[in-house]
Order: C-alpha cells, then sequence, then structure tokens
C-alpha cells in the first residue's frame, strides 16, 4: 500500500513541515522533562470547531488525521470511501484520571458525562470521522508493544479486502502527570534530557514523549505519495532506523543489527519515548524516501562504532526498515520502498 | 419583596452562565454576552444532548437540585430564564 | 489473499446467565434475568446489574475482565478441538474490551492524589492485562494479537479483525471476541449520561427507560475452512460476513437516520452473498435506551421488512459493553446450531415509534443465515453474518 499524505502533531509542532525542521535541526533539551506537545499546537478554530469539549488526546489526533488527509492532496472524493484506523497503548489516560477525579469528589453519582464520554479510548476516532465527514469503517485498537504495527497490518488487510479504499491510520499517545509519574517508577530516566539509541543498553534511558501521527494509505500510487508500505520484506534495505527510546526494556538486540554494515539511524531523541514511536520513524523514514534526503541522527554517541548516519544529506535511497525490539522478545519491522 | 426575587434571579442569572461557559466550555462568548432570554438548545446557544446532561450535573453541584426526568427537563432547560427561575424556586443552597 | 469460507469451529460464554452454553441456554428457556443491586465493588448507586456469580476471583494480580476471557476462551478451544494442536497452527487473538484498557485503577489513583506516590501492582497488573496478549501468552500462541476498543461494538469489531487476518492469510485459526466486566467507572459513567435504567431493562419496548450494565465474555474460534478439515474437526457454522460504518454524527447520540447501521448490514450482506429475505433472525444490539432502540428498530424493519424475527439479549445479561459482540455472536451462532431463539426478555409492550416487535416467546428458527448487530458508542455500526449448514 501506498503512503499518499502524512499529519504530526509532536513537541517540535504540527505538519510534515515540523517535522522535517526537527530532523534537520536535531536534539532539543525536553521543557519539564517530558516532550509535550505545547497548548498552542492544538489551537485550530476552524479544523476543531466542532470539538469544544474535546479533550487534548482527541485534538492531538484529530489535527494529524486532518492534515494527513490535507496532505495527501487527494480532495473530498476520498471522503466516501475513507476508514479510519487509530492505535494507542494507553488511551486517553489523562481524561480517564480526570473522571477518577470526579468519582472521588463528587461520588460516583454526580460524575461529568461529559468527561467520562472523552475517556473512552475510541472518542478520538469519533470526532476524526465527525471532523471529516468519513462514514466509512472506523476502528480503535489497543495494544501495548506493537499497536501502531496491528492497526498498519488491518489496514492492509482492509485494503485488499476492498472495506474501503483510502484510510487513514495511525498512533496517539498522551503522557500527562500520573504517566509521567509512572514512567519516573517503571523506567530509567535521562538526566540529561537526551535518549541514546545506540548505546544499546540492557537499561537503557528514557524521555517521555506525546504526540500523533497519521498516514493515508491507498492500494493505488497518488500524485503527492511518500513511499510504498512493503506487505513482505525481501531482501536488505537502505538503512535501518531503529526505535530504541528507552521505553521497552533491553536494546542489546538492536546491536546485531547495528553492526551490520548497513547504516542505521534513530530519531527517537527528537520524538520522545512512546510506545507508539515506530510510528514517528515511519514518518521520518517516508520523508527521506520522498526527498531522497538521509537526516543525521540527532545524538550520535556510539561506543560500538555503529554505522550511524551522522550528516544530512542528499542520498538516494530505495528502502527503509523500521525496526522495534520487545525487551528482546519480540521484533518488527516496516519496509517502506521509494 | 418582588425587587428581592429579582435581585436572586439576576445573581443566579449571572452565575448560570458563568457555570455554562466554563463547564460546557462554550468558545468565543462571555457570560456578559449571553441574553437572559437565550434559548439554550437548537437556536440561541445551539446546545445538544450531551450539554443537557452535563447540565444537570451543574445544578446538582451547585444548587443541590435534581432533575432526573429529561421530559421535565425540556421544560426547564428551555432558556437561561426558564432554567434560573427553576433554581429559585427549587434551590436548597 | 484467502478467498476460501471462514468457519466458526468453536464457541465460549459466560455471563449473569451461566457459565458456559450450556448452562446459558439454561436460563434462556427459564427465561430467569439475574438483574440485582451491585455486589462486586461499593457504590452509592443502585441501578440493577447482571454480575457473574460465583466466580473464583483471588487472583489479585490478573483483572476479572481477563479472569472471565480465560473462561469462555477454554470453553472455546475444548469445544472446537484446538487443545492438542494450538502449537501447529497459526493463531491470531482479536478480543474487544473497554475497561480491560484503561488504567482506573481507583485505589492507586487515590493514593497518588493525596501523596504524590503510590504502589505500583495495580499499574503492573494493567501492563500486563492487554487483553488479547494476555490470552494468545496463556495459550502460548504467535500469531497477530490486538484488543479493539471500539466501545460497545468491540467483540463484534474484534471478529471482523479476525476475518480480515484469515482473508489476508496472515493466520489460519482467530480467536476473537470480547470482555469486560462491570466497573464503577462506566457504571457511573453510563449512570450521568442519564442512559441507565432504575429497573430491569426492555429493551424495544414502549415504556424502556435505558439500560443496564453487565459483565462477561464471549468467544468464537474462526478458521479457514481447509484448516478445520485438515484437523479432522467437523462444523456446521460459518462467518460469512462483517460491516463497520461510521455515523460521523455525534459522541454519544446515534444518527437519527440510522444510515451509519444500514451501511454495515449492507456490506455484511454483501459479503455473504445473501439478500435480507434469506436472514432468519437479528440478535438486535437492543440496549433499551429510547435513542438506541428506535433507530435501531426503525432500520431493522426499513432493512427487513415487518415479518423479521429478532430480539435482544441484553434482557438476560445486561449491557457488557465490550464482550456484548462476543457474546451476542454466540448466542446468534447457537441459535442457528438449535434452531430456536429465546423471547426478548424485558418486551412487553410494542412501541409505535419504532414499528415491529421483538419476539415474545421462544421461537422456532428454520433458515440459514442470521446477523448480529452492535452500535457504539462515538458512532460505530457494525454486523456479522453467519450460516449454518
Amino acid at each position: 500500500m501506498n503512503i499518499a499524505g502524512i499529519g504530526v502533531v509532536f513537541n517540535r509542532g504540527r505538519g510534515v513541515q515540523s517535522l522535517e525542521t526537527a530532523l534537520k535541526e536535531g536534539w532539543v533539551p525536553p521543557e519539564n522533562s517530558v516532550y509535550s506537545v505545547p497548548a498552542d499546537t492544538l489551537k485550530d478554530k476552524s479544523v476543531l470547531k466542532e470539538m469544544r469539549r474535546a479533550d487534548d488526546f482527541s485534538k492531538m489526533a484529530c489535527l494529524a488525521a486532518y492534515d494527513g488527509f490535507i496532505d495527501s492532496g487527494l480532495g473530498d472524493t476520498v471522503k466516501s470511501s475513507l476508514g479510519i484506523i487509530l492505535a494507542t497503548a494507553f488511551g486517553p489516560h489523562v481524561t480517564t484520571f480526570r473522571f477518577l477525579d470526579d468519582i472521588l469528589n463528587y461520588g460516583d453519582a454526580n460524575v461529568s458525562p461529559t468527561i467520562f464520554s472523552h475517556s473512552v479510548h475510541n472518542a478520538a476516532a469519533s470526532y476524526i470521522a465527525l471532523v471529516l465527514g468519513a462514514r466509512g469503517p472506523t476502528l480503535t485498537v489497543t495494544q501495548f508493544a506493537y499497536s501502531f504495527h496491528q492497526a498498519l497490518i488491518i489496514a492492509q488487510a482492509w485494503l485488499w479486502e476492498r472495506r474501503c479504499e483510502y484510510i487513514l491510520v495511525g498512533s496517539i499517545d498522551q503522557c500527562g502527570t500520573v504517566m509521567e509519574y509512572i514512567c519516573r517508577q517503571k523506567l530509567r530516566l535521562a538526566e540529561d534530557g537526551k535518549i541514546k539509541p545506540f548505546l544499546f543498553s540492557q537499561t537503557p534511558c528514557a524521555v517521555p514523549g506525546e504526540g500523533s501521527v497519521f498516514f493515508l494509505v491507498t492500494e493505488g500510487k497518488t500524485e503527492k505519495r511518500y513511499c510504498s508500505v512493503l506487505a513482505q520484506t525481501v531482501g536488505t534495505p537502505d538503512m535501518y532506523l531503529l526505535d530504541s527510546d528507552g521505553m521497552a526494556g533491553d536494546e542489546k538486540y538492536y546491536l546485531k543489527m547495528a553492526k551490520g554494515g548497513i547504516p542505521v539511524a534513530s530519531y527517537t531523541p527528537i520524538f520522545g519515548s512512546m510506545l507508539t514511536v515506530s510510528s514517528f520513524s515511519c514518518a521520518a523514514a517516508a520523508l527521506m524516501l520522498k526527498k531522497q534526503r538521509h537526516y543525521a541522527s540527532p545524538v550520535q554517541d556510539n561506543p560500538f562504532g555503529a554505522n550511524i548516519c551522522r550528516l544530512t544529506e542528499e542520498k538516494e535511497t530505495e528502502s527503509v526498515a523500521c525496526v522495534r525490539h520487545n525487551c528482546g522478545i519480540e521484533r518488527s519491522q516496516i519496509t517502506l520502498k521509494r | 419583596m418582588e425587587d428581592r426575587k429579582e435581585q436572586d434571579l439576576a445573581e443566579i442569572r449571572k452565575k448560570l452562565k458563568e457555570l455554562l461557559v466554563t463547564n460546557l466550555n462554550l468558545e468565543d462568548i462571555k457570560p456578559e454576552q449571553i441574553k437572559d432570554d437565550e434559548i439554550l438548545f437548537g437556536e440561541g446557544l445551539g446546545l445538544d444532548s450531551l450539554d443537557a446532561v452535563e447540565i444537570v450535573v451543574l445544578l446538582q453541584r451547585n444548587f443541590d437540585l435534581d432533575v432526573k426526568n429529561m421530559t421535565e427537563g425540556k421544560k426547564i432547560f428551555y432558556s437561561v430564564d426558564t432554567l434560573a427561575r427553576y433554581i429559585l424556586e427549587n434551590r436548597k443552597r | 489473499m484467502h478467498s476460501g469460507n471462514v468457519v466458526i469451529s468453536g464457541m465460549g460464554v459466560i455471563s449473569s446467565c451461566g457459565k458456559n452454553i450450556s448452562e446459558t441456554l439454561d436460563t434462556f428457556v427459564a427465561g430467569r434475568r439475574n438483574g440485582a443491586q451491585v455486589s462486586l465493588f461499593k457504590t452509592d448507586l443502585t441501578y440493577p446489574v447482571f454480575e457473574v456469580k460465583d466466580l473464583i476471583d483471588s487472583d489479585v494480580n490478573t483483572m476479572r475482565t481477563l479472569k472471565l476471557a480465560f473462561i469462555a476462551v477454554k470453553e472455546a478451544i475444548e469445544n472446537g478441538g484446538l487443545g492438542d494442536v494450538l502449537h501447529d497452527f497459526r493463531i491470531g487473538v482479536c478480543l474487544g474490551t473497554t475497561v480491560a484498557s484503561q488504567l482506573n485503577d481507583t485505589d492507586f489513583y487515590s493514593k497518588y492524589r493525596e501523596t504524590g506516590n503510590a504502589p505500583m501492582h495495580s499499574v503492573e497488573r494493567y501492563l500486563k492485562g492487554n487483553l488479547a496478549e494476555a490470552v494468545a501468552e496463556r495459550l502460548g500462541v504467535r500469531g497477530p494479537s490486538c484488543a479493539v476498543v471500539n466501545a460497545c461494538s468491540s467483540g463484534t469489531d474484534a471478529i471482523g479483525v479476525g476475518l480480515s487476518w484469515l482473508r489476508a492469510d496472515l493466520c489460519d485459526i482467530v480467536i476473537c471476541g470480547g470482555a469486560d466486566e462491570l466497573n464503577c467507572v462506566p457504571l457511573a459513567g453510563f449512570g450521568s449520561l442519564g442512559v441507565v435504567s432504575d429497573s430491569l431493562c426492555k429493551p424495544f419496548d414502549k415504556e424502556r427507560s435505558g439500560l443496564n450494565l453487565g459483565e462477561g465474555a464471549g468467544v468464537i474460534v474462526i478458521e479457514k475452512e481447509e484448516i478445520c478439515r485438515k484437523r479432522g474437526k467437523k462444523t456446521e457454522l460459518f462467518l460469512q460476513g462483517y460491516g463497520l460504518a461510521a455515523d460521523a454524527y455525534h459522541l454519544t447520540a446515534p444518527r437519527p437516520d440510522g444510515s451509519g447501521l444500514e451501511a454495515a448490514l449492507a456490506r455484511a450482506m454483501d459479503e455473504a452473498g445473501i439478500k435480507p429475505a434469506q436472514v432468519a433472525f437479528v440478535n438486535a444490539h437492543g440496549t433499551a435506551t429510547p435513542d438506541n432502540d428506535l433507530v435501531e428498530g426503525k432500520v431493522l424493519s426499513r432493512v427487513f421488512g415487518s415479518g423479521i424475527k429478532f430480539l435482544s439479549t441484553k434482557g438476560y445479561t445486561g449491557h457488557t459493553l465490550g464482550a456484548a459482540g462476543g457474546i451476542e455472536a454466540v448466542f446468534t451462532a447457537v441459535g442457528l446450531r438449535e434452531g430456536w431463539i429465546p423471547q426478548s426478555a424485558g418486551f412487553e409492550k410494542a412501541d409505535d415509534a419504532i414499528g415491529i416487535s421483538p419476539v415474545i416467546q421462544k421461537t422456532v428458527i428454520s433458515g440459514q443465515y442470521a446477523i448480529s448487530t452492535s452500535l457504539a458508542f462515538g458512532g460505530n455500526n457494525s454486523a456479522i453474518v453467519i450460516e449454518k449448514e
């Protein structure tokens, strides 16, 4: 299937242009130790005009999905056959905790129905459908390590089944104060604010992040397409993008790949640590293939001497594989091709 | 007595407008811009069914009032004024 | 791509009706409705609910939703004859839920609020509690797995995802359906929306006043027909179609014209290659809220005609949220297999605004096809078509 459009909402802003700027500029330290999405990024009176009650989770996802649709340049005709698949690891937990605040403050007979309505995982996808007028199939899936990958697989299956012709498939995860607390208890947080993807540590350091990426995908090749997502991987890619971000445990399993000679890069230090960071890596890979450009890895600490991408430069590239390990138990690879 | 009642009603309307704007996330409108006889649903403020149940909670938390029956609720929630009068006549605090 | 038939080779269910299919059928025959006050947790709310009684619940490290799912999965694996061959095939797990996906432990959060610290055991339990992953790990199967969180249509949509996986040849067999436990968060939440009834629910009744919440799990095993034949398992039930369509209308209210549900039904029947007249009965979503039943009832009448046999089983189980689609898929398949459906519990008086009424007594079914529908919060509409050979 082909990636026709991309929308991104993250710490460094909104839109593919923000993504490219961030990839060129490299690492910047997080404010308050989390790569949060700034409040101003979520202001858009036009796109969000029907969403006065929506929480930040829904707004992030909506803006990324909307931008993915606009970026494709395909226009309103796609809406008659547009599906939506949203992946999330933790769902709108910020709003869930707000609802628990209501229960604790006012008792269970006196809680806000608006907050409850937004605490369900599928509220964001419902808003995307509403904003775009998309009446096709709409699905929200969750899994901890590979929710984005599962969403991508379902998207391909739907296109093969002709369940719809176009799909907005993407991910959204937030990091509120409670999640930040949980990260402090469960993870080793980087004191200098730097994710170091090439240390391949058994106890890597993380810097929590949040954000949303959506891809408009379709079977056919479109005029403004970025690349294709391969259903099967054959041969080796021109580059591996590693999802080593300190969130998924032991990262020594990436080392074998990094020592294999094929160039590797990792942009997780820009996005922050998220279980759904794979979608951001894919967005970076898609941009590389469209622009035929490599971007320098933002943090280049490299004690094992891996062949890491050090420079931002024009470079002919046929394929990029985005790789994720989960505590060494599971491995996934998404291969994108020009 | 009538003056007192009118004064109470005016205070309730003012508080109500502030609560509506805050609790229902009404953007682009300030409480003082809402008319006393503003219709709440459909036209006027354009509120919907989710706002209606949110107002039920708002009444309980701020005025200790229970509106259990939404058919009854339709008349009470017609406008800022009908809601304010209902609160004035039935509130416990 | 796999273009052959997909069979239903195993089923399992647990709800307030009983801990397996046999107990459930006894409850249907007796017309028993096991709704009562909440006993599972402390609450100020007095709505009747449909709890699973006598569930052995001593393992504090496993969420109740998972325990319910494990029981239904066990029954499905057993009657599907899969026990010895789990590792011989590529097996996927797709299950719907709402509660199991949320980190909504009140003890954890209240301690965190008070002190800025909280013990992490409920977080640990949550992180081990993705429904599909937990079931896949327990069975030791390595195919695709994910949890669907589409609110009230999650179970049906999880079955739909399983069907897509099989057609895409990603695996040979899928364990799919849904599970949800009764929990104070949705009870308070739905209560605040004004859609919960103070008495036992009355789906499609003129005087219906809202839903009752319930809990349970419903699981079906679906597989490629040639795989089923290869392993020597006989079955007469097929999953022939699935449709899913969004209302794109409102966060909590269904689209009044029901066109989303109509589109989902059309797609499901189109995949099955059938016409409405061939449908023997419909297991409707039928939550007993004024809005849902009006919209759904009118769509059923429009699509299938006034003579369609239909029922809501939520009068027996309550609304089990993420489990509903899975539980009702089992009920639909069993209804076809057994050749009868129970009366639509809770219904007494026809609503002229809907125009059709559900079955009022145990009803013999003759026909090959049945449909189960689900309508979700947020405007998802789903339908599956099941065939008995």
